[in-house]
């Protein structure tokens, strides 16, 4: 009912305006959204590429924060998505990013705010890399992301 | 000519004070209308002004506040959420422990 709700007021004004390198890509439901973002600047990381969050509602939301992955679409496909590069995100398009996470969500957070958030954090990098421990993480990872716990230790990125 | 009334009905509206296109940052829905758990906007479904400045919509701040994960701070500016009472009654200010305890006094009630 709350999330319901929300949600519609979200996609309504989203429906009229959303920053620049953020675009709705679909959704089939309420329950899940999908995202198409890319980087603004001339970043050599992400030049001329487009990238694909994924939303997961709970019927909580906005109090519990949604879950949200980059997911990827083969090159073959119509609009190819890879996983974006970054010592915060796996391979398997599972992001650490502590606003995400229950401690550090905030129910004034928004799709908008949390592509934005995620867009700076892409314009920010530098280093060409994934988190440190990637193939076993996605190799025995069953977890969900919202379990686990991630050490928000890397301030600099 | 003498006029008697037999009968007359008092009609009034009234609006927070609050500007019309200023939305609760929970729920997204203007302050004017009703938040999403209510049916009807009014006395029932009251606003709440925090000292920190940010308003909410009572029963949507108090979902929030709910949370263990909220540990009691705004969700705009994350500072304790503290809420500005009706200064005349001396209540000058309550924090929201004591608006979590008198909420559930009254749903045993």
């Amino acid at each position: 009912m709350f999330a319901g709700k929300r949600l519609s007021k979200e996609l309504a004004k989203m429906q009229g305006h959303l920053p620049p390198g953020i675009t709705f890509a679909k959704s089939d439901n309420l329950e899940e959204w999908q995202m198409d973002i890319r980087v603004l600047d001339d970043n050599p990381l992400y030049q001329n590429q487009i990238y694909r969050l994924k939303f997961t509602f709970s019927q909580k939301y906005p109090i519990e924060p949604p879950e949200v992955q980059f997911i990827s679409l083969p090159a073959s496909h119509e609009t190819p998505r890879p996983i974006p590069i970054h010592p915060h995100i796996y391979s398997n398009g599972i992001i650490c990013l502590d606003l995400l996470s229950t401690a550090g969500w905030s129910p004034v957070q928004t799709v908008e705010s949390v592509c934005m958030s995620i867009q700076s954090m892409l314009t920010a990098n530098t280093r060409d890399e994934r988190p440190p421990g990637d193939s076993d993480f996605v190799s025995y990872n069953k977890r969900r992301p919202r379990d686990i716990n991630f050490q928000y230790d890397d301030d600099n990125v | 000519m003498k006029v008697t009334f037999k009968e007359w009905n008092a009609v009034a509206t009234w609006r927070w004070d609050m500007p019309d296109d200023d939305v609760c940052g929970i729920c997204r829905v203007q302050f004017d209308g009703t938040c999403p758990t209510c049916k009807f906007p009014g006395d029932d479904c009251a606003l709440l002004l925090g000292k920190c400045g940010h308003s909410f919509h009572m029963h949507c701040l108090m979902t929030w506040i709910q949370q263990e994960a909220s540990k009691g701070l705004c969700p705009m500016c994350r500072q304790k959420f503290e809420w500005k009472g009706n200064e005349e009654d001396g209540n000058a200010t309550q924090n929201t422990q004591d608006i979590t305890q008198d909420t559930t006094q009254d749903i045993q009630a």
